[in-house]
């Protein structure tokens, strides 16, 4: 990797960080001078671009703190008392989540631990044999899988949901191919959505749980096969989101991100309950 | 402008099946060439069962196709009745034009030996009942070859009961041999008065029924917030 490049994918690694772009140019332009000075190779110099700006990201926030946050504002959505069972096995034991307009939640568990079906109960596509969720504002959401026709293109995906949500054909077109390039995604003309890999269906799914600008966003494992950059991606948007006044609620079984998060619901204490 | 679009989707869909619409075309001219040498009569009706058997297999692999994405589209602001309506109107269109070159090659075939608009009109109710029958069994059967093997218990019935019996009458494509028979045997207009009312009521009952079980499967167990 040349300097250039890895001063690039430094910049690039910063910004995933959130640090301020003011603070990214500063950073990049001492790494770029470092670099001309002493002549060494930047690998060398600095280890990884990733590493790196993990480093400085650190540092800076020891130093200063997080960048404030406006506080979080009405309750977007509340599950209270949410208890659902299949057969006579209890997935969800009276579970309780509210989220604010500007928060972040992550629903984490263990494989069966009922994430997804919580997420449907939260959505108002599955009923809970008890409990009740309300809801404040429109909904967006996204399944783990299955939530596209094989055979339409992006662009007319971008079509369907757009008419759902009131917009016309060039309009929703053209936010859902913004949405796609923000996860590094540019759809090619005429390849239908069965030939796209997994991590792409992914983002495509994504796109359109984002479109019409929904309050509350609802997202089922939504990184799967995302590569390391998208993924990273990924959790600027819901930042961004979460910074827009939106409330977002993620299933999540990887932990990395969860100090970022608002609130962490587990429910994994449910089924350990159920299974006792 | 909803029901529009998810017509416009459903049919882009299936045009870009193309072997799926290979078989569509094939399967009634199977039907057609297989009796042709016996009796006019009889191959018309088994090209009309044909034309009913492949536009409900269509429409029974469109609503298998469209159960999981549904319930997204429902929360992307779809009112049920947009689905349902807009997949309706698509299997309609798409077995129109599957309808149509049979329609010529009967004209052609046939054209001075039968009341070729009472044909048209054999067709189009083929089609008219087939779409929501389709949809029908995709709803109330949604593993796709459970509702396969239903519709051809269904149209092996047709094919084998006694035009005579009167439990022909419940069959859902009955409307069209009715009216075919006017058409190919030049019989009273009774045959097609009974066939029409049959089609009518047929296809208003299956939409009925598909309505109601799209209603019930898509809807929105979510309380609104009241404003404070």
């Amino acid at each position: 990797m040349d300097n250039d490049r890895w001063l690039w994918a430094l910049g690039q690694e910063m910004a995933r960080h959130q640090l301020t772009p003011d603070a990214v140019r500063h950073v990049v332009a001492e790494a770029a001078a470092h670099l001309r000075d002493s002549g060494q190779p930047a690998l060398r110099a600095f280890g990884t671009p990733e590493g790196y700006a993990a480093a400085v990201a650190e540092s800076l926030a020891a130093r200063y703190g997080r960048p404030a946050r406006p506080a979080p504002g009405r309750v977007r959505l509340s599950a209270r008392g949410i208890t659902k069972r299949y057969r006579r096995r209890t997935i969800l034991r009276s579970v309780d989540l509210t989220v604010r307009a500007g928060e972040v939640a992550a629903v984490v568990g263990a494989n069966g631990a009922g994430k997804s079906t919580f997420l449907r109960i939260c959505a108002g596509l599955l009923a809970p044999d008890a409990g009740e969720v309300t809801l404040d504002g429109r909904l967006g959401y996204c399944p783990q899988d299955a939530g596209t026709y094989d055979f339409l293109l992006p662009d007319e995906q971008f079509v369907l949901i757009g008419a759902g949500r009131g917009l016309d054909r060039e309009r929703s077109k053209q936010i859902g191919r913004a949405g796609a390039a923000a996860l590094q995604w540019r759809p090619a003309a005429g390849v239908q959505t069965r030939h796209l890999s997994g991590g792409t269906r992914q983002k495509l799914n994504l796109v359109m749980a984002s479109m019409g600008e929904p309050d509350v966003l609802l997202l089922d494992e939504p990184y799967q096969g995302f590569d390391r950059g998208t993924y990273l991606d990924f959790w600027q948007h819901v930042w961004r989101w979460r910074d827009e006044g939106r409330a977002v609620v993620v299933v999540t079984h990887l932990l990395s991100q969860l100090d970022q998060v608002d609130q962490v619901l587990d429910l994994t204490p449910a089924t350990e309950g159920a299974a006792a | 402008m909803k029901i529009l679009t998810v017509a416009e989707m459903a049919v882009r869909e299936m045009l870009r099946r193309r072997a799926v619409l290979a078989l569509l075309l094939a399967m009634p001219l199977a039907f057609y060439l297989v009796r042709r040498g016996d009796h006019v009569g009889q191959s018309i009706r088994f090209l009309l069962l044909g034309i009913a058997w492949a536009v409900s297999t269509a429409s029974l692999f469109a609503s298998g196709s469209s159960r999981p994405v549904e319930p997204r589209l429902r929360l992307s602001g779809y009112a049920s009745h947009h689905l349902y309506l807009g997949r309706l109107a698509a299997m309609w269109l798409l077995g129109l034009v599957v309808a149509a070159p049979f329609f010529a090659l009967v004209a052609i075939d046939h054209g001075d030996q039968v009341r070729i608009g009472a044909v048209a009109l054999a067709m189009v109710f083929s089609v008219t009942v087939a779409a929501p029958f389709g949809l029908l069994i995709g709803a109330l059967v949604p593993r796709e070859l459970e509702g396969t093997l239903v519709l051809l218990v269904v149209v092996g019935l047709q094919m084998m009961i006694d035009p005579a019996d009167s439990i022909t009458r419940v069959t859902p494509f009955w409307s069209s041999r009715e009216i075919g028979t006017y058409a190919v045997d030049h019989t009273g207009g009774e045959y097609l008065t009974r066939g029409l009312v049959h089609g009518l009521v047929f296809t208003i009952l299956a939409t009925a029924l598909v309505a109601l079980l799209s209603t019930a499967r898509l809807r929105v167990r979510l309380r609104a917030a009241t404003s404070a």
